[in-house]
């Protein structure tokens, strides 16, 4: 009897173990973020165009926004600006910039170039607020609910599938759940 | 007479099963100690010793400012703090490129970390809270050894269960062979020979 069983588990538990193990689908760079569920990280940082404006994450306490991170070193960023651009057309929430890595001016360059889809951008000289938002490259967008809780991360450009399909959902939760 | 220098018998066998026994219960014993030796949690009680020292040592230092706790090279002039800075950092996975540490790592993040590191060692503050503010924002996976928990035993003790699955399948195969008759009985010659 043992000797069909166990062969038949062996079989069983490899398969399962390689199903989960070689998903296609699964970015076996992406690390789940230990922040979702809990407080986002406050930042007051200054404004990329603006130095003497402050951007403080505090006052968007109440509402829905999106934190996007991203670098004019970032490659992918470039790729993503123009799904960016289409989803802040749809005014759905703020959408926060956090310039990481980078400098002032060429990052103003950028946003002139390839249109600003931002409500504001916190500009990061030293990157410790990336580092309390555990950020480790870019583009990584977060999501933070009305009670200033960070529910979801993506890492990897953003396209307008990703929005409707990770972030609408969310969003739509977030604001009854808040309500 | 013929092959009955290399056939054993069922004694012998028995004695050779408590010997392999024995040997598994040493590679055993051996394997949990040096694991208790490296485990992060016994590795980080030594230099605990300094954390309690370090705040002092670093207020004693001539000014007291920041500045003056890193030399021209960036090192920490404290050695105690030099010491446990090089440890966090080796401890600590670069997320950029994740199979180096952050201590070896040349990309922007990981200088960052570090430099966080020697700033949270210079305000006195413990290995535990460092590793703490890295696992907050991180995750565990920033850890390279897994702290030993509940969640984290089948990891640590993984190497446990193989060994006792290894010592029962030997122990099943040595009492099978004890069991059986030796090849040059006459009965298995009999059948066995052209």
């Amino acid at each position: 009897m043992w000797k069909f069983i166990l062969p038949v588990a062996a079989f069983v538990g490899l398969a399962v173990l390689f199903a989960f193990g070689l998903n296609p689908n699964r970015d076996i760079h992406a690390i789940p973020s230990p922040l979702i569920g809990k407080p986002a990280p406050l930042f007051k940082l200054t404004d990329v165009s603006d130095p003497g404006r402050i951007v403080n994450n505090a006052e968007l306490k109440g509402q829905v926004y999106v934190l996007n991170v991203w670098g004019t070193w970032c490659v992918a960023c470039r790729q993503e600006q123009q799904d960016l651009l289409a989803i802040a057309q749809q005014h759905v929430v703020p959408i926060i910039g956090l310039d990481y890595m980078d400098e002032r001016a060429r990052a103003q360059q950028w946003l002139k170039q390839l249109g600003n889809p931002y409500d504001a951008v916190a500009f990061d000289t030293d990157g410790r607020t990336a580092i309390d938002w555990g950020v480790y490259g870019a583009p990584e967008t977060f999501l933070v609910d009305g009670s200033g809780r960070v529910i979801y991360k993506f890492i990897s450009p953003l396209t307008q599938e990703v929005w409707s399909h990770e972030f609408l959902p969310r969003i739509e939760t977030a604001r009854r759940g808040g309500a | 007479m013929r092959a009955s220098a290399g056939a054993l018998a069922p004694s012998t066998y028995a004695a050779l099963a408590r010997t392999a026994l024995a040997l598994i219960a040493l590679i055993a014993l051996i394997a949990l100690g040096a694991l208790i030796a490296v485990h992060p949690a016994v590795a980080d009680s030594a230099p605990a010793v300094a954390t309690a020292v370090a705040p002092a040592a670093s207020g004693a230092a001539p000014g007291g400012a920041p500045g003056d706790a890193v030399d021209a090279y960036g090192q920490l002039r404290n050695p105690g703090l030099e010491t446990r800075y090089e440890h966090i950092t080796a401890q600590l996975r670069c997320l950029v490129c994740q199979n180096e540490s952050i201590a070896d790592s040349n990309v922007e993040l990981a200088s960052d970390l570090r430099r966080q590191v020697r700033e949270m060692l210079i305000a006195g503050r413990s290995d535990a809270d460092i590793f703490k503010f890295m696992t907050d924002r991180y995750g565990e996976f920033v850890r390279f050894s897994p702290p030993l928990e509940a969640k984290t035993l089948l990891i640590w003790g993984a190497p446990f269960i193989m060994l006792l699955i290894g010592a029962v399948i030997i122990l099943r195969v040595v009492r099978e062979r004890a069991r059986q008759p030796l090849d040059d009985t006459p009965a298995a010659g009999a059948s066995g020979s052209p």
